[in-house]
């Protein structure tokens, strides 16, 4: 009782599936999700064009000079704004915070999913989120009043031990390290470990167990295996988490603001020296007693890190997306 | 989640491994102790090179090549996790320690009325700050969190092709900056009527709030089973009855742990409210007009004198913003344990 | 038999289904007739496409974004996929039970029973007399009259899925369709519910997903067996009398499968 194969012409054409709703509760719940969810485009279009407007006095009259130039006097009667210094200096911040986050987040993702036992792992999940929950004016606090002077005396025995390296070296060890991009720098490092040590242990924790137990079964030592299995397919995870890590360090204001000395003499790489630069911490600071045509260049920095940590944040969640496939339905 | 293909380990070889952990760490401490040594110098010239020596030297005599690379992989990761606690701590410890210092009753319910920089303890408290900041927060959650919500409904229920640059440019969206947000409300208010009030510091936590509630929700309801949706449809539910009376009720604690988390992450913010609200010493209840204290942006105005008692005030506030976020948190953490428990008994 | 001849007697019959999941083709040209009071069972291997075959007889197919289909689903004689018909009454004449039992976890059991009115909007006259009627039917009635009041999940799991039968009874459907519902059960429950089944056929059509050939036996007047080779859409093999096809199958295939020789 084999099958008639028949094409009947009419009946072998492919329909037209209603596989959208059908009542009109349902369109109505439909358009209502996808304009909340349309939202978050108009949200960033809405920022963008209201600093933009804002901005457009300081960024027509200064130009391109306004990235790249090193002179903030904006009540001269020909107002110069230009936020080099500024900028590089949240460059320089930020990879400093990666650079110290990143062994830091790497290793409580690697003991948290290897090495604790399951209760211990928990706890240390939550203290870590913890962290992540703390404000930043509190990070700040403690940063001014009780790590500054530590990381002072790091920063001392790093030049002691590394002032032949270019980037440890100091002009003058008696007016150096205190409010550097140094301390800064592991000030955002506190605040990012969080964000990168989630990311990881996500992608560790979902790693294909026979990929670990294969390497094992041929021999492999915790070391071997962690450096030619699991660093190699998760790197690209963990690069994404790195980088939502820097968004966050670029924008950050005000633990910032408390440690480091803001200076628009541009410090290109020694980070013990005292002065830096934070386009964020910056507004912040100026804010306060800014004049009309100061307002405008603050609108233009604040578009110009808005610009910055989106294009980062973009590409990280995009990376960080693309290597968690399972958060996918 | 715990991933262990090396689990070995005998009594001999446990009390190997006490023995290497704790010598160099009492060397170090004798050097700091006894030669008077400075903390950090102890920390990184004494104790670190001798651990790192020896817990080489015991893993290559475990295991030649193998277990120096063990060894090594197993102290730098547990080192720079201690780090991290001992940071946390640190920050923790502090805050509460310093905090304590200002706490008392009145502190807590007074506000500032009759207080200056260096007027001692005894008189005025953040109460105005408490209830600034409440109502703030309360402002922004009734904007976010149902617009959050439908987010997450659109990234989860419907099919549209869309959703995965609606969930980039929502994760985006949180890593904003907190001080832009704050420039982009002020930049709307150079086009409007709006005074600076407590409103515009909710508007301007608005954009912080959205992306993380979002994101908890999406990730609550993803975990309630596809089943359960399938099975309304199938008794002929409309989509929106389906979540209505279905899904959402399912994903009730993960919904309210978005909340609990999205307040988390906005009731510390303190560059947008500096911006866009102004200070008080006063009590205002009223969010449309007049200036309002909120407790992060009175911390960053006493911690901006150095007289020692408004130093002790930021560290009071502090403390209360802390004890808000702590509260925030662990409810979030209890709701999400009990959550989780549920299921891996229903997995069973 | 096999030809796409609508007899008039049936309740449910599907002329030339072919269906595809994005451009590929999972089922081609499915011809089948369920008599009304018929149980059939739809039998093969995994992959065969059976259970999507379930899912288009109530529209549940097209909730997955790239399900593309060709053919009539003809219920009376009705196309159920003509542009003028709800799918929401389709799926209300046509219940389904699926694999896994999923009462609703917020709600009670009594709330379980009339949460399909409720969802579709539709009155509800006599809860009480509608409730025991619909657990009675699904012979779970003695077990939880006393509480109706509890969470539907602290039944056992047959008793879940027996909850999720007279949750789908309760909505009176002319058509109940069953993916493979014992296949998460101890041979208690499964016993159970294949009582349940027959029973129920006095007064619907039921079609049932099953992998379990005894259970096909037990259970079904009917039954279709599916096969897919590796890359081809899934066809209807051999479709007949129950006790024909598994005593004197026609196709050699069917032999095979129904003696355990693959699949």
């Amino acid at each position: 009782m084999a099958i008639d194969q028949k094409s009947g012409t009419e009946l072998t054409q492919r329909r037209k599936l209603a596989a959208g709703p059908l009542s009109k509760g349902d369109k109505w719940f439909f358009r209502a999700t996808a304009i909340s969810a349309n939202f978050a485009f108009v949200l960033v279009a809405l920022i963008v064009v209201f600093l933009f407007v804002n901005a457009w006095p300081t960024l027509s009259a200064q130009g391109i000079s306004f990235i790249f130039g090193d002179i903030w006097n904006p009540d001269a009667k020909h107002p110069v704004m230009q936020l080099g210094p500024m900028l590089w200096g949240s460059i320089l911040v930020g990879f400093s915070g990666v650079l110290l986050a990143t062994p830091m987040a790497i290793s409580a993702a690697y003991l948290i999913v290897y090495l604790l036992p399951k209760p211990a792992a928990r706890v240390a999940t939550t203290i870590i989120d913890l962290l992540a929950a703390l404000p930043s004016v509190v990070i700040g606090l403690w940063g001014i009043a009780v790590f500054s002077p530590v990381a002072i005396s790091w920063a001392k025995i790093s030049n002691q031990l590394l002032g032949w390296i270019p980037i440890f070296h100091v002009k003058d060890p008696n007016s150096a390290f205190a409010d550097s991009p140094f301390i800064a720098g592991w000030i955002v490092a506190v605040m990012i470990v969080p964000i990168i040590t989630s990311v990881t242990r996500e992608i560790f924790s979902q790693m294909d167990d026979g990929l670990i137990n294969g390497a094992v079964a041929l021999g492999g030592s915790r070391f071997s295996v962690f450096r030619k299995v699991i660093l190699p397919t998760s790197s690209s995870g963990i690069i994404g988490g790195i980088l939502l890590g820097l968004g966050r360090a670029l924008g950050e204001t005000v633990a910032i603001l408390y440690v480091l000395q803001l200076s628009f003499k541009i410090n290109f790489f020694s980070v013990l020296e005292s002065r830096g630069g934070a386009v964020a911490s910056w507004i912040l600071a100026r804010f306060g007693e800014a004049s009309n045509s100061e307002f405008h260049g603050l609108m233009a920095a604040g578009l110009v890190i808005f610009l910055v940590t989106l294009a980062v944040n973009m590409v990280a969640s995009f990376i960080v997306n693309r290597a968690q496939p399972w958060r996918k339905n | 989640m715990n991933r262990k293909p090396w689990a070995q380990s005998s009594a001999t070889f446990k009390v190997q491994l006490a023995l290497v952990s704790t010598i160099p760490v009492a060397i170090g401490a004798l050097f700091v102790i006894l030669g008077g040594f400075d903390f950090s110098i102890g920390l990184i010239g004494v104790f670190l090179p001798i651990q790192v020596i020896v817990v080489g030297v015991f893993g290559w005599l475990k295991a030649k090549k193998r277990g120096l690379g063990d060894a090594l992989l197993i102290f730098f990761t547990t080192f720079f996790s201690t780090l991290v606690l001992v940071l946390l701590l640190s920050v923790l410890g502090s805050v509460i320690f310093e905090g304590f210092k200002a706490l008392s009753p009145h502190f807590i319910y007074e506000n500032n009325r009759y207080v200056g920089t260096t007027t001692s303890l005894e008189y005025g408290g953040v109460g105005h700050a408490i209830l600034g900041t409440i109502l703030i927060v309360l402002l922004t959650t009734v904007a976010a969190v149902p617009l959050g919500i439908a987010m997450a409904v659109y990234l989860t229920q419907s099919q549209s092709k869309m959703r995965g640059v609606v969930r980039t440019v929502t994760q985006s969206l949180a890593g904003l900056p907190s001080v832009v947000a704050g420039l982009f409300i002020l930049a709307v208010m150079q086009f409007t009527h709006l005074e600076r009030s407590g409103l515009t510091g909710a508007l301007a936590l608005f954009p912080l709030m959205l992306p993380t509630v979002a994101r908890v929700a999406e990730e609550s309801l993803r975990l309630v089973p596809a089943d359960l949706r399938m099975a309304a449809l199938a008794l002929g539910a409309p989509n929106y009855k389906a979540f209505f009376q279905v899904i959402l009720p399912a994903a009730k604690s993960g919904i309210v742990t978005a909340l609990l988390l999205g307040l988390a992450r906005i009731v510390g913010e303190t560059a947008p409210l500096i911006l866009t609200t102004n200070m008080n010493n006063t009590t205002n209840l009223n969010p449309f007009s007049g200036p309002m204290a909120s407790l992060p942006t009175y911390v960053y105005n006493f911690l901006g004198s150095s007289y020692s008692s408004s130093q002790q005030r930021a560290w009071g506030a502090a403390l209360v913003l802390l004890i808000f976020v702590g509260i925030l948190f662990g409810t979030a953490r209890i709701l999400g344990r009990k959550k989780s428990l549920k299921t891996s008994k229903k997995a069973k | 038999m096999m030809n796409s001849t609508t007899a008039s007697a049936s309740t449910l019959s599907t002329e030339d289904i072919s269906v595809w999941f994005g451009e590929r083709q999972v089922l081609q040209d499915i011809n089948l007739v369920f008599p009304a009071n018929q149980v059939t069972a739809l039998i093969g291997p995994s992959g065969c496409g059976k259970s999507t075959f379930l899912r288009t007889l109530n529209r549940m197919h097209e909730l997955i974004p790239s399900a593309g289909l060709a053919g009539r689903v003809l219920l009376d004689g009705q196309d159920i996929y003509e542009p003028s018909v709800d799918a929401v009454d389709v799926r209300i004449k046509v219940g389904m039970v699926f694999q896994k039992p999923n009462p609703f976890p917020t709600m009670s059991i009594r709330e379980n029973i009339l949460s399909g009115l409720k969802l579709s909007g539709r009155k509800i006259t006599d809860a009480d007399d509608l409730v025991e009627t619909s657990l009675r039917r699904a012979s779970i009635w003695n077990e939880v009259k006393d509480r109706l009041g509890d969470q539907a999940l602290s039944l056992s799991g047959g008793q879940q899925q027996r909850l999720c039968i007279a949750r789908s009874l309760a909505m009176n459907p002319e058509v109940l369709l069953m993916d493979e519902p014992c296949s998460a059960l101890d041979p208690g429950s499964t016993r159970r519910i294949e009582e349940t089944i027959q029973e129920l056929s006095a007064s619907m059509t039921i079609v049932i997903v099953t992998h379990n050939m005894q259970q096909a036996q037990r259970v079904s007047d009917q039954t279709a067996f599916f096969l897919a080779d590796e890359n081809t859409p899934g066809v209807v093999v051999e479709f007949g009398r129950t006790e024909d096809l598994f005593n004197t199958p026609i196709d050699p295939r069917t032999n095979d499968y129904v003696n355990g020789h693959f699949g």
